[in-house]
């Protein structure tokens, strides 16, 4: 049975509609990814499901308990990480945790088995102000204080915005072992590589979801194909790529430009690069290759714009 | 209930991690009751003055002497006509003179209407009217004692009546007007301030989640200040009573009450602030514009009520600090017993009541 369960939910800010219409079910013991950029309504369905803010409309259940009439039942058995550094930087890492712990009725003691390898990291530090741990520690030490009362869903509202690389990689080999304790977990993430570490992902845009599915699923359902070439002027290349004569989407990719063709490559790649010389492009490395999900968002976007 | 603590034990440490903060909260207070104590003083004392004795007689040496004993005067030039005088007022420096008529004694003895000229410096009217209280009381108190020894009737045209502050001592003003600023600034002010600091920063939206009463998170988080403010308020009242000698007519256990009760209403102030706004920047703007002013200017501290217009004595109900400071003074300073006092206490309790019901209504919406 899903542990979180949502049908058709609206929510408004005065003339701004956050949340369009979401549909959607968290089972129990995955890991669910809301991917979205900034603005797309990840935070405001995040403080809907941990009980903060109400629903205009529409059927919320967590953890099979509707989240209007039972949200004091609900707020005992959920662990809660906001984007943001929200603990008490002048209390030292042991007294935050033990505070939060005595938040929730239990102890560091009882439940030390569910933060233990992530207290090893931290122990070393357990006397240090929490506001001088370093950004990736911070993390770390608030998803022990999210963890602290055994909770049975964690909520993760972005929770490696800001963190080094290293340290992003870190934290989501805690969140499997962490799911290996039978723990769901609702993850969202500006990052596209982090959607695929999920097990079903929502790609999140303008309040709606455009598309649910495990990302292997949604790369497999990637339209078209993709190339990729480098070039030392980007800008030059995208202003040319505005008179691209081809059915295509393109993007700049760092330091690369990505396009997507609708049509056969063995055709119409010829009759690009012929299109890019005569222009005067310099660009080298052209080559099809495999879409990532951040391909797949930036096609699903464009194409519902094009629609 | 073991949530309540933690939540008093953690605000507790962020008191005393913050150093500079503690420092100022416990040495405010001493400072400003010594600063008005010492320095804004209204009290003057011994003042220079001239007087023209025109009259030479017993009665008229008597009255000088009693001028010269109360403390308040310095007779530093006896001028031998009014020409002198100013002169005096010139070169001297003198605040005040006063020019006895001929006949002074004779006149005393046929009970007729005596008149006393004073001439006053009134470049500082503050001065002027303080000293021109002093000559007058002193007066009124020569012509009752002449009644009184020779069974006289000389009519008194005086009506000066000093109650309860009979040396119109300062001290009495300000004490009770320190100790309502400080209890706002430590409760209502620091307790809006930490209480927005946990909004500001997102712990309270990780307080809030947690399965823990609402009401114990705010009422633990106002506890510490309170409790420090108390200690403030007792050492003001420490101050005021030994280095100052403020009376203490009323019972102490009442005083204290009174000051529980107050405290309270300013924490209820503090909190229903931080649940309105939502930084810190704001939570002080607002105590300070919204609380702290008003109470200090509508308050009767600085300012008599009475003479206010009648719109601000109307505003000045809605503050608290009128109500504590007239209760406080009429314990220390009356020796009020708690019936009747009764009727403040209901006020201040009836606003806190009011106050902490909205904060924790307006705390735990969700929309």
């Amino acid at each position: 049975m899903s542990i979180i369960s949502v049908t058709d939910l609206h929510k408004s800010y005065g003339s701004v509609h956050a949340l369009k219409g979401i549909s959607f079910n968290v089972e129990e013991g995955e890991i669910y990814g809301v991917v979205g950029p900034d603005g797309a309504g990840k935070s405001t369905l995040f403080n809907i499901l941990t009980t903060l803010l109400l629903p205009d409309s529409g059927e919320v259940s967590v953890l099979h308990k509707d989240i209007r009439k039972d949200f004091l039942e609900i707020r005992k058995y959920i662990g809660y990480l906001p984007g943001t550094f929200s603990l008490y930087p002048d209390l030292s890492v042991e007294e935050n945790l033990i505070f939060f712990a005595t938040m929730y009725q239990s102890s560091i003691k009882e439940n030390m088995g569910i933060i233990k390898p992530i207290w090893q990291q931290l122990s070393p530090f357990k006397n240090r102000p929490a506001g001088k741990l370093s950004g990736g520690m911070k993390q770390k030490l608030a998803l022990c204080c999210a963890l602290i009362h055994k909770p049975i869903l964690l909520f993760l509202d972005e929770p490696t915005t800001g963190v080094d690389p290293v340290s992003r990689k870190e934290f989501w080999e805690i969140l499997k072992t962490i799911q290996q304790q039978n723990i769901s977990v609702l993850v969202s993430t500006p990052y596209m590589d982090e959607a695929t570490l999920c097990d079903r992902i929502a790609l999140l845009q303008e309040g709606q979801f455009i598309k649910m599915d495990s990302p292997q699923a949604i790369i497999d359902s990637f339209q078209g194909n993709l190339v990729t070439l480098h070039t030392h002027d980007i800008f030059n290349l995208l202003h040319l790529m505005e008179q691209c004569p081809f059915h295509c989407n393109f993007y700049p990719y760092g330091e690369h430009l990505h396009v997507i063709f609708y049509e056969d490559l063995t055709t119409i790649l010829p009759s690009f690069e012929k299109f890019l010389q005569d222009n005067n492009q310099i660009y080298n490395n052209i080559q099809q290759i495999k879409p990532t999900i951040e391909d797949c968002f930036i096609e699903i976007t464009t194409e519902k714009k094009n629609l | 209930m073991k949530e309540f603590l933690q939540i008093i034990k953690k605000e507790f440490i962020h008191i005393f991690r913050d150093r500079l903060t503690l420092f100022l909260v416990l040495a405010i207070p001493i400072l400003l009751v010594l600063l008005f104590g010492f320095t804004i003083s209204t009290d003057i004392h011994h003042a220079d003055i001239s007087v023209l004795d025109l009259a030479e007689d017993s009665q008229s040496k008597a009255l000088i002497d009693k001028i010269t004993a109360s403390g308040y005067f310095e007779v530093i030039s006896y001028p031998m006509s009014e020409s002198e005088i100013d002169e005096d007022f010139k070169n001297k420096n003198i605040k005040l003179a006063i020019i006895i008529p001929s006949h002074f004694e004779e006149q005393l003895t046929n009970e007729k209407f005596v008149t006393l000229q004073i001439i006053n410096d009134v470049s500082d009217l503050n001065v002027a009217s303080i000293l021109n209280n002093y000559i007058k009381a002193i007066l009124h108190d020569f012509t009752l004692s002449y009644n009184k020894i020779n069974e006289a009737d000389v009519p008194i045209d005086l009506s000066i009546h000093m109650m309860y502050n009979p040396e119109a001592n300062c001290v009495y003003m300000f004490v009770p007007g320190i100790i309502t600023m400080i209890m706002i600034i430590i409760t209502a002010l620091m307790a809006s301030i930490s209480l927005s600091r946990e909004m500001e920063t997102g712990t309270m939206r990780m307080l809030l989640i947690a399965p823990v009463k609402k009401v114990h998170v705010v009422i633990g988080k106002v506890i510490p200040y309170m409790i420090l403010s108390f200690i403030s308020t007792i050492i003001i009242i420490i101050i005021s009573l030994v280095v100052f000698h403020m009376p203490m007519n009323g019972s102490i256990g009442l005083l204290l009450l009174l000051c529980v009760v107050f405290m309270l209403t300013a924490a209820s102030f503090g909190m229903t602030i931080s649940a309105l706004v939502n930084t810190q920047l704001d939570a002080m703007m607002i105590t300070m514009m919204g609380l702290f002013l008003p109470t200090a200017f509508l308050s009767g501290f600085l300012f008599p009520i009475d003479n206010m217009p009648y719109i601000f004595q109307l505003m000045a109900n809605i503050f608290p600090g009128k109500w504590f400071i007239i209760a406080l003074k009429d314990v220390m300073i009356k020796g009020s017993g708690i019936g009747d006092i009764w009727s403040y206490l209901l006020i201040l309790f009836g606003m806190a009541m009011v106050l902490i019901v909205v904060s924790l209504r307006r705390l735990d919406r969700r929309r």
